[in-house]
C-alpha cells in the first residue's frame, strides 16, 4: 500500500511539473504585463526596456523557466509586479481571511445540511421529502456569483441588514488579524458565507438524505422502534452517528472545494482573500502571484488528497491489504 | 449485440412522460434560435441602441418606439433583447463544450480500457490529478494557461470535462472488455478502431450518457462564472453570464434590474438542465430508480 501511495504521489508530482512548464509558457503568452507597470502616456521606449529588463522578461522562455523552477524550490515564486512584494508571503497574507470564511460557511452548512437531510429522509417520498430535494435541485442550480449578487439585493440593499462588502476591523489573535471576534465582523461575514454555504447545504442534505433512508431500513432501527424509542431519539442518537462518516468526508471535501469558490464570493464582496487576489492578479497579468497562488492551491489539494488516502489504508484494513 | 443497449436506454427513455422542466428547456432552446425574430432590437447593432435612455427601469416606453420591458442597461441596451442574444452565447458555449468533452473523455477512456499498460497509467493519472482539483480551479488554470476569448472558454470547459467521461466509461470498458464477444472481435483481427468504437464503445456508453446533461447544466454555469469574473466571452457580444457581470456596477445604485432578469433566465435554464438531467439519470439507472423513488 505504501509503494502505491509513494508511486501515485511522484506520478503526481511529474504531472504537476509537466503542468506548471505549460502553464508557463501559457501565462506568458498572454499579454504584456510591461503595460501595466509603466505608465503607458508618458512612458519612453527606453522606460519599457528598462522595465522589462527590471521584470526579466528579456530573457528567453526556457531560461525565464528555469529560473523560476530554481527558486520555486526554496519557495519563492518572484516579486509581485504590482505589489512588489515577494508573491508566496502575498498568498499566505490572504490565506487567513480565505480560511475563516470558508470555517464559518461550512459551520453553517455542516449541520443545516445534516438536519434537513435527517428530516427528508425519515418519511421518503413524504412532502418534506420532496420539497428538500427539490429545493435542493435548485439551490445546486444558483450559480454562486448570482446568488451572492441577490444576497446583496435582499440582505444589504433592499433590507439594509448587512454591509454590502469588504472586511471591515479586524481582531488579532495568534499573529492573524479575525473577522469573526466581533459583532461588525460577523455581519460583514453573513452574506458571503451564506452564499458560500447554501449550494454545500443542498449538497450534505442529499448525502445525509440517502443514508437516513439507508440506516432506517436496517434491523437496529426496527429494534429501536419495537422497544418504544421516540422517532427523535432513534433519528438523532442511532441514525445520525451511522451517516456521519460518509458526511465528515464530504464535509472534508467540500471545504476544499470552498477554498476554491471563493474566487467567486470573495470578488463580488470585495472580500481580501487568495480568491480575489488570485483574479485581481490575472486581470492585471501579475504573473508570480497568478503562479504562486495556482501552484500553492494545486499543491495544498493533491497533498491532501494523499493524507486523505493514506489515513483510508490506516483505518481501512481492507484498502491496506489490497496490491 | 451492441445496439441492444441503446435501444433498450431509447425505449425506457421514450415512455418517460413530458415534465414541466423539459418543456422550459425546449422553450429556452426555441427563444435562443428565434432570438433575431423576436428580440425588440439587436443588441450588438449600435444604430439600434439609443444611450440617453440607459438604465430605464422596467416597463419604460422609450423615444424610438421601443418597449423596454425589462428596463435597459447602462449602454441603453433593452435587457429582454440582451437576454435573448446571451441565450445564444451560452448555449452554443455550453454544447459545443459538451460534446467535445464527451467525445474526447469517451474516446479517451475506451483507449485507456482497451489499450492497459502506460496508455491507461498516463490517461488515469491525468484524470485523477484532475478530479482530485475543484472544476473551477482546474478552469482557472487553464483560462489563465490560453487566455481569453470565446474559443478558450469552450477549450476550458473542454478540459474540465472530459476527465469526467473518461472516469466513467473506462471502469465499464474495462469489465466489458473480458468478455467473450470482444474475445472474438480480437481473434477476427478487426481493425483496432473498430473494435474500440464498433463494439467497446456502444456497450459500454449508456451509463456514461446520463452524464451528459449533468455535465451540460455544469457548462452553462461555468461559462457564467468564467464570464462573470471577466475571463470569459468579451462584453461587447455577452452571454448571460457577462450581462450579469455587466449589472452588477449598477446594483449598489438600485438599479437591480440590469442583473437581476438575466441571472433568473441564467438559474431558470441552469435549473431545468438540471430538472432533466435527474429525470433522465433516475430512468436509466435502475439503482436510483428504486432509491429515489
Amino acid at each position: 500500500m505504501m509503494t502505491t501511495i509513494i508511486g501515485r504521489l511522484s506520478q503526481a508530482a511529474l504531472l504537476l511539473l509537466v503542468m506548471s512548464a505549460i502553464g508557463f509558457v501559457g501565462i506568458h503568452s498572454v499579454g504584456n504585463p510591461v503595460y501595466n507597470i509603466v505608465n503607458i502616456e508618458t512612458a519612453t521606449a527606453e522606460d519599457i526596456r528598462n522595465a522589462t529588463i527590471a521584470l526579466g522578461l528579456d530573457q528567453p522562455l526556457w531560461r525565464q523557466y528555469l529560473l523560476f523552477m530554481g527558486k520555486v524550490v526554496t519557495g519563492n515564486f518572484g516579486t509581485s509586479y504590482i505589489y512588489h512584494l515577494p508573491a508566496f508571503d502575498l498568498v499566505m497574507s490572504k490565506l487567513p481571511a480565505t480560511l475563516e470564511l470558508a470555517s464559518i460557511a461550512m459551520l453553517i452548512a455542516a449541520p443545516c445540511g445534516t438536519l434537513l437531510g435527517l428530516l427528508a429522509g425519515r418519511k421518503q417520498g413524504g412532502a418534506i421529502d420532496r420539497a428538500i430535494l427539490k429545493a435542493s435541485v435548485f439551490a445546486l442550480s444558483i450559480p454562486s456569483f448570482w446568488l451572492s449578487m441577490v444576497l446583496i439585493l435582499v440582505g444589504a440593499i433592499t433590507l439594509g441588514w448587512f454591509p454590502s462588502g469588504g472586511r471591515g476591523p479586524t481582531v488579532s489573535l495568534v499573529g492573524q488579524e479575525w473577522s469573526f471576534l466581533t459583532v461588525e465582523g460577523l455581519r460583514r461575514l453573513t452574506l458571503p458565507a451564506l452564499a458560500l454555504a447554501i449550494p454545500n447545504i443542498a449538497l450534505i442534505a442529499r448525502l445525509a438524505r440517502a443514508g437516513t433512508i439507508e440506516v432506517e431500513s436496517q434491523d437496529f432501527v426496527r429494534f429501536c422502534r419495537a422497544k418504544g424509542l421516540s422517532p427523535r431519539r432513534i433519528l438523532f442518537r442511532h441514525t445520525l452517528p451511522n451517516i456521519s462518516i460518509p458526511i465528515v468526508t464530504i464535509v472534508g471535501m467540500q471545504f476544499g472545494g470552498m477554498l476554491a469558490f471563493a474566487v467567486v464570493v470573495e470578488t463580488i464582496f470585495a472580500w481580501p482573500g487568495m480568491g480575489k487576489l488570485l483574479i485581481d492578479s490575472i486581470q492585471l497579468l501579475d504573473r508570480p502571484v497568478v503562479m504562486a497562488t495556482l501552484t500553492f492551491v494545486s499543491l495544498a489539494f493533491v497533498g491532501l488528497n494523499a493524507l486523505v488516502d493514506l489515513l483510508y489504508a490506516m483505518l481501512d484494513p481492507r484498502v491496506r491489504l489490497s496490491t | 449485440m451492441k445496439a441492444n443497449t441503446l435501444r433498450t436506454l431509447w425505449k425506457r427513455h421514450r415512455g418517460m412522460s413530458i415534465s414541466l422542466p423539459g418543456l422550459l428547456l425546449a422553450a429556452y432552446v426555441l427563444l435562443a434560435l428565434a432570438a433575431p425574430l423576436i428580440a425588440p432590437q439587436n443588441p450588438y447593432d449600435p444604430l439600434q441602441i439609443y444611450g440617453w435612455e440607459a438604465s430605464s427601469p422596467p416597463g419604460t416606453i422609450g423615444g424610438a418606439g421601443y418597449f423596454y420591458l425589462l428596463g435597459t442597461d447602462g449602454l441603453g441596451r433593452d435587457i429582454l433583447s440582451t437576454i435573448l442574444y446571451g441565450l445564444r452565447i451560452s448555449l452554443v458555449v455550453s454544447i459545443t463544450s459538451t460534446v467535445i468533452a464527451a467525445l474526447i473523455g469517451l474516446t479517451a477512456g475506451v483507449s485507456a480500457a482497451h489499450f492497459g499498460r502506460w496508455v491507461d497509467v498516463v490517461i488515469m493519472r491525468i484524470v485523477d490529478l484532475q478530479l482530485s482539483l475543484p472544476t473551477i480551479l482546474v478552469a482557472l488554470i487553464a483560462i489563465v494557461t490560453l487566455g481569453p476569448g470565446i474559443d478558450r472558454i469552450i477549450l476550458a470547459i473542454v478540459i474540465v470535462q472530459w476527465a469526467t467521461y473518461a472516469r466513467v466509461i473506462r471502469g465499464i470498458a474495462l469489465s466489458e472488455s473480458g468478455k467473450p464477444y470482444l474475445d472474438a472481435a480480437r481473434l477476427m483481427r478487426l481493425p483496432t478502431w473498430r473494435v474500440l468504437f464498433r463494439h467497446l464503445l456502444p456497450n459500454s456508453i449508456a451509463p456514461a450518457i446520463t452524464l451528459i446533461p449533468i455535465e451540460l447544466g455544469h457548462a452553462v454555469a461555468l461559462e457564467a462564472t468564467l464570464s462573470f469574473l471577466g475571463l470569459g466571452v468579451p462584453v461587447d457580444k455577452p452571454s448571460l453570464g457577462s450581462t450579469v457581470a455587466n449589472g452588477f456596477q449598477y446594483l449598489m445604485t438600485g438599479q437591480y434590474w440590469i442583473s437581476l432578469f438575466p441571472g433568473l433566465a441564467l438559474f431558470g435554464l441552469i435549473a431545468s438542465i438540471n430538472f432533466v438531467g435527474e429525470g433522465v439519470r433516475r430512468n436509466l439507472d435502475p439503482r436510483s430508480r428504486s432509491h429515489d423513488a
